[in-house]
């Protein structure tokens, strides 16, 4: 649990954390709270969508479904970012952040905080334990806290770790 | 697409480059300074002024400007919609639209910003274009947002990370020779780049730009009129504008992901003007960052991401002797930043003959606008009418 907690409590975090001003990955969102990854797919031509949209950009057939997705995926490109870019960063760089592709959602990709494993919080190294592109990462569904508005948000791990949280 | 016929460049001007939130006006303040210097350069009264076209969420519109200029009347003002320097070029297209369709004769095309008063860095960039889904996960500025590219093309397309660094370096070579950059007294040898502390990896400090207050202007107008006029006439020869499909705001499910946005501007560029890569005597690539450049430069087909490594060197990069000569003002990176405008000058500068690190007989001066933007856009200045 240490090895995850501090950057889980006191992520880089600003601004709301939760649906876009309109609304439309509002059910994203629900699905994080109830520990559910929920992706959007055309219920007529099955492609995956992602961003979310109100309609599929493919066939313009409108509200997509939200299909639950294993919470597993792979590195596809990530970044060790060392510039506090927010005040509230001070403390928290270096942090690494990746974009996470989901074979069981069609290879759409999301963003995400690695949580532990990255060997940069203890080390301070650049280059120390670096991600690799294509390595396994499975989500951690961290419930809402005071930084993130009370909105539940998806981690990552990589696969290979033992694990750290409950 | 075609080559614009009868457009042209008539006068730049600009305020020079100020610390991020020093400058003595607001943004509009410092937009008017650099259009009366553009209309000084040109010999234009600026009550004549009839248009104003920006990018990038200027918030300086052409109302705002007309008054404050007094304009006699104003005819036309636009925007390219969408925020990065992607539409650095597209506002020269908005210019020779409205003048090639006779609603405006004398257009602004212009860029300025104050940090102070626009807080940009943290409304503009981090809140309306980091959406939730970035800024979630500690991705609020685009140096990240880049850096995630930037890692793909290294590790994935196998670009090597010298072509980075000879990117920057040559950046700040050309800022020695300039006495407005900011960059100017920074000898960027090969132990200060990589000693340098990392931003986001793998961009160090000497890959990224800095935002400064400032504010540049260009008037276009028909080509019979620049001739009436102060200057030699440089004709906007092209301009190309593109988002391809599964391409721009998806949160990073682009589908050609280690591209900078341009590979179907480049095509329809050189296509519509017939002229090759091999023609371009010299080339300003917007660089918020240098591994977005150099993907930029693939995207136009200057190399590949096989041959970066060869074609992209400091020796290759740099005016005069170099065979693609690029940001030779210094560019973002060095010379200055203000979304990229201060590189519309100097493609024009080249043409003129007039740049700090001239290219001998430069005819065709390529612009390259913000690349990894939604909506990318480029542009071709030549000395003479194609």
């Amino acid at each position: 649990m240490s090895a995850v907690e501090p950057l889980a409590l006191a992520a880089p975090v600003i601004g709301p954390v939760g649906p876009l001003p309109d609304g439309r990955d509002a059910p994203f969102w629900d699905g994080l709270a109830s520990r559910r990854l929920l992706i959007q797919r055309c219920a007529g031509c099955a492609a995956w969508i992602w961003g979310p949209q109100w309609n599929c950009p493919e066939c313009h057939r409108f509200d997509p479904d939200w299909v639950e997705v294993e919470p597993r995926g792979r590195v596809f490109t990530w970044t060790r970012t060392w510039q506090p870019f927010a005040p509230e960063f001070a403390e928290l760089t270096p942090y690494v952040t990746v974009v996470v592709e989901l074979p069981h959602a069609g290879g759409r990709r999301l963003l995400g905080l690695l949580l532990n494993g990255d060997g940069v919080r203890g080390a301070g190294v650049a280059g120390a334990e670096d991600p690799v592109l294509g390595e396994d990462l499975e989500g951690v569904f961290q419930p809402g806290s005071e930084l993130t508005g009370g909105t539940a948000v998806l981690r990552w791990r990589r696969s290979n770790q033992q694990r750290g949280e409950s | 697409m075609t080559v614009i016929k009868g457009v042209a460049v008539a006068g730049i001007g600009e305020t020079g480059y100020y610390k991020r939130g020093t400058a003595p006006y607001g943004a509009l303040g410092l937009c008017v300074k650099a259009i009366l210097a553009a209309c000084e350069d040109a010999g234009v009264d600026p009550h004549e002024l009839d248009g104003f076209c920006s990018h990038g969420d200027d918030r300086n519109e052409g109302v705002e400007l007309a008054a404050a200029l007094g304009c006699n009347e104003l005819r036309w003002s636009s925007i390219v919609w969408g925020g990065g320097g992607g539409g650095l070029c597209g506002a020269l297209g908005q210019a020779a639209a409205a003048i090639i369709s006779g609603q405006a004769s004398k257009v602004i095309v212009l860029r300025g910003h104050a940090e102070n008063e626009g807080a940009r860095l943290m409304t503009a960039v981090s809140h309306e274009h980091m959406n939730v889904h970035f800024r979630a996960h500690g991705v609020v500025s685009p140096t990240q947002v880049c850096a995630l590219r930037a890692r793909r093309l290294l590790d994935h397309d196998g670009v090597p990370a010298d072509a980075f660094k000879a990117l920057a370096q040559a950046c700040y070579f050309h800022a020695a020779n300039n006495p407005g950059a900011v960059g100017r007294d920074v000898v960027l040898d090969d132990d200060r780049y990589l000693g340098a502390r990392y931003i986001a990896e793998p961009y160090r400090l000497y890959d990224c730009s800095r935002e400064n207050d400032g504010a540049a202007a260009i008037l276009l107008t028909s080509v019979e009129e620049a001739a009436s006029l102060r200057r030699r006439p440089v004709h906007l020869a092209a301009v190309a504008q593109s988002q391809p499909r599964h391409w721009g705001p998806l949160i990073d499910n682009d589908d050609d992901y280690t591209s900078a946005g341009f590979k179907l501007v480049g095509e329809r560029l050189w296509r519509a003007t017939g002229l090759t890569v091999d023609d371009v005597d010299v080339t300003q690539v917007y660089e918020n960052v240098s591994g977005a450049a150099v993907a930029a430069l693939i995207d136009h087909g200057f190399c590949t991401a096989q041959s970066a490594g060869e074609v992209l060197t400091l020796e290759n990069l740099i005016a005069p002797g170099g065979g693609l000569p690029v940001n030779t003002s210094g560019g973002s990176i060095a010379e200055g930043f203000v979304h990229g405008i201060g590189l519309t000058l100097e493609a024009v500068r080249q043409i003129r003959g007039e740049s700090c690190n001239q290219v001998p007989d430069a005819a065709v001066s390529l612009l390259i606008g913000g690349p990894v933007a939604p909506f990318v856009s480029s542009a071709i200045f030549t000395a003479e009418a194609l």
